[in-house]
């Protein structure tokens, strides 16, 4: 007796089509189809970085991850790049494929790394980076969505959305912790990690 | 010349050519330096050519891998109308329960599949079940624990809710799109109960009950839009061939009891095996009863070759412990109302005594006298003979216990409570309830009707009148939810502690609102006293294997230990056979 079993490609490779019906979970969402991306990277002692991005149905069910190979910096790069360095590796070397990987257009993308904002250019969704405290103030309470003690930042390019994307984020937000998608992309990874 | 050697020299000549292309007014501000003749400055030449290391930018694509969780038919999830709220739920910490992926799942992708599923508690409620009651953390983690299951034994200590988890999981199936047809076999007299649990923890599902004559039995079974239907174990073994013709294919198969096909030769474990389905979950609080080998005869069911005969408890243990659950309420429920145990130890009447004497006397003489033709259904005939007379004099109908168990349940009565006693014997239930007259007492056995028995549970519970409700073990001692009872009598002992346990649970659950006080009758000098003795050794023998220690020595009852409660030696042909 299996599980359902769920599509699994390369990137460029059409996804497999073995699905288990009727499905584990249902991922039928409301008449918006409203998806939501997530967007992290994390750090491997001795392996490298990975980048993880989950892509979630209104209720927080799963409808597609992707997740990059490990990407080792040297010490060579590392002065090289210097402060360029994570938003380069974030943003463009992982960020960037993970977004235009998906097959789904999700209503916003949300991340929890700031250099992640740097992949913006690769994908047509708002991106956002999560922050669950205070920071010093720089930007101006216009320029970030609040939901009770989180706090959104847009990038630049989506600062004019975001009234348009406020009641979106206060309806996932009563399915789930806005934090909480990250601790499933890290376990998926340490778990890829180890397969 | 290799390609790298070659970019070095075209490099080399690019430089060499810019260097000649100086301009003018850069070699003018050139200035010599004369060096005096007085002294001679050597510079070392570098001869060799400058060793060139290439540090690669981060350019490469990345390799991606891309996992798809698509979506398809089932129940549709209204959303729209759920309260929205201002704040995140970030900002309220509760238990979040994670579905992990079982052991024998290996693919990756399915593995991630379920450690990418939100959280229990999440799921739940975008299926917009509602709970009548909030479960207990642990309850969560059984929940979390069947769901991915396709083969599970829930194996919680009685009185933990293995009905209500089994319901939750079975519920979240059914609203997800997963299980659409569901058969959940019990005991006969549990069918009730388990038609009533449904009610309260899943009321939106549509039960039915396999009842009634064959035809209108067949027609049951063949319903379509039903999704949950509820039967008994003599019913499967009855209605075997219309199951084998209809070859309809359940989603989940929920055993209830399940250690009711410990037996894999039994017509029940046949029968219940044969049902052809994708999921199969158990039920029991007693995975193991007497012998390693009824753990063997659940997995024959839930997992079949996972586990076999003559694996040692510790490696049974190991290579259940993926499918197997088991938490204990000193674990789990540290809340929970105590449990105090008091034997009591009861001094035969004059009467019972001398016909105990006589009785023992003349027994064991007949069994020596029959030597090596001596069996031990022999031996069994005079234990039970010894029992009943602890329990009543045949002759007399004096009772020391049933003067002590009067006397207990003065106090009981007077407090407004009310109490529990468990016989083997209907007879014995039938004098108690003569004795007992003014505590207003009920009968429960298996003598009765499904319906008589009910109205029997109905009237304990809710008449303020009857104090005091008087059980068989093989009817009483599961599934039933007493725990409204403070006081649990054991009015004679049963040979399997874990019956004993089930027995007890009745009223010491989930639910129980004080202490609950256990009372083992024990007569002095008896049978019933060494028969403690081989009881207290049994139950190491569960422990063992799913504590996966090791086992303690003389663990369960065997043919030498019937012998020795009478001093007699194992005759030869069976001691043979044991071996």
């Amino acid at each position: 007796m299996k599980p359902p079993e769920v599509g699994c490609s390369q990137r460029g490779e059409t996804p497999v089509n073995r699905f288990w019906s009727p499905p584990m979970v249902s991922s039928a969402v409301s008449s918006h189809d409203m998806t939501f991306g997530f967007l992290t990277v994390c750090d491997a002692a001795n392996i490298g970085t990975f980048g993880g991005y989950l892509l979630v149905d209104i209720t927080g069910r799963p409808l597609e991850f992707h997740c990059t190979a490990p990407l080792r910096v040297t010490r060579a790069q590392e002065i090289l790049y210097g402060a360029t360095l994570q938003r380069h590796l974030h943003g463009e070397q992982i960020g960037g494929p993970l977004l235009k990987a998906t097959q789904l257009s999700p209503v916003a993308v949300l991340t929890d790394r700031e250099s992640l904002l740097h992949a913006r250019s690769y994908g047509a969704s708002p991106l956002l980076a999560i922050q669950e405290q205070e920071t010093d103030g720089q930007e101006s309470r216009e320029e970030t969505l609040w939901l009770g003690a989180i706090r959104l930042r847009p990038h630049a390019e989506d600062i004019s959305k975001m009234d348009q994307l406020r009641p979106h984020f206060e309806t996932l937000s009563s399915s789930i912790e806005l934090a909480e998608p990250f601790d499933r992309i890290r376990a998926a990874i340490d778990e890829a990690q180890h397969h | 010349m290799s390609a790298r050697e070659s970019e070095r020299s075209r490099k080399s000549v690019d430089i060499e050519s810019s260097e000649c292309r100086l301009p003018s007014s850069l070699v003018s501000t050139v200035k010599s330096f004369v060096v005096p003749a007085s002294r001679t400055l050597q510079v070392p030449i570098q001869a060799r050519p400058v060793d060139v290391q290439d540090v690669p930018l981060l350019r490469q694509p990345v390799e991606v891998h891309s996992h798809q969780f698509v979506s398809g038919p089932s129940l549709p999830l209204e959303i729209n109308d759920r309260e929205v709220r201002s704040t995140s739920h970030a900002a309220v910490s509760r238990k979040r329960t994670r579905i992990q992926p079982p052991h024998d799942i290996v693919k990756l992708s399915e593995r991630l599949f379920y450690l990418l599923q939100p959280d229990l508690e999440t799921l739940l409620a975008g299926c917009r079940v509602s709970f009548p009651h909030p479960p207990f953390p642990f309850q969560f983690d059984g929940m979390a624990f069947l769901m991915p299951r396709f083969g599970g034994i829930l194996a919680d200590e009685m009185g933990l809710g293995k009905s209500m988890q089994a319901i939750s999981s079975l519920r979240f199936l059914v609203h997800s799109g997963q299980a659409r047809s569901v058969l959940v076999i019990c005991p006969k007299g549990l069918v009730s109960n388990w038609a009533r649990e449904l009610s309260v923890w899943a009321p939106e599902l549509v039960v039915g009950v396999i009842a009634g004559d064959p035809e209108r039995r067949r027609w049951q079974w063949s319903l379509q839009d039903v999704p949950v239907k509820v039967t008994h174990y003599e019913a499967v073994i009855r209605d075997r061939s219309i199951l084998d013709e209809m070859c309809t294919e359940f989603d989940l198969v929920i055993l209830d009891e399940a250690q009711r096909i410990k037996n894999r030769a039994s017509q029940t474990s046949k029968a219940v095996c044969s049902i052809p389905r994708k999921r199969s979950w158990a039920l029991t609080g007693t995975p193991v009863e007497n012998r390693s080998e009824d753990l063997v005869g659940i997995f024959d069911f839930v997992a079949p070759g996972q586990v076999h005969d003559g694996m040692s408890p510790r490696v049974l243990g190991a290579a259940a412990k993926g499918h197997c659950l088991r938490r204990t309420k000193d674990k789990v429920l540290k809340d929970m109302p105590p449990r105090l145990d008091a034997d009591r130890y009861i001094e035969l009447s004059n009467e019972q005594r001398e016909t105990y004497r006589r009785a023992e006397e003349e027994g064991v003489l007949r069994l020596s006298e029959m030597g090596q033709e001596a069996t031990i259904q022999h031996v069994f005939e005079l234990v039970l003979r010894l029992k009943q007379i602890c329990n009543f004099d045949t002759a007399t109908r004096a009772s020391a216990k049933a003067d002590c168990l009067a006397a207990e349940l003065e106090e009981v009565q007077s407090s407004g409570r009310k109490a529990i006693v468990f016989s083997q014997w209907v007879e014995t239930l039938s004098r108690l309830r003569e004795r007992l007259k003014s505590f207003g007492p009920l009968e429960y056995h298996g003598g009765m009707s499904t319906a008589a028995r009910d109205d029997v549970i109905e009237s304990f519970r809710n008449k303020s009148q009857h104090s005091v409700l008087l059980l068989s073990y093989g009817a009483g001692a599961v599934g039933l939810n007493l725990q409204f009872s403070q006081y649990v009598f054991l009015f004679d002992r049963w040979w399997n502690p874990a019956i004993e346990d089930q027995a007890i649970n009745r009223a010491h659950r989930i639910g129980a609102v004080g202490a609950v006080t256990v009372t083992k009758f024990l007569s002095v000098g008896t049978i019933e006293e060494r028969i403690d003795e081989v009881l207290a050794r049994k139950r190491n023998l569960s422990d063992v294997i799913l504590s996966q220690a090791e086992p303690e020595p003389a663990a369960s009852l065997s043919a030498e230990d019937i012998f020795s409660l009478f001093g007699l030696k194992l005759p030869d042909q069976l001691g043979r056979r044991a071996a």
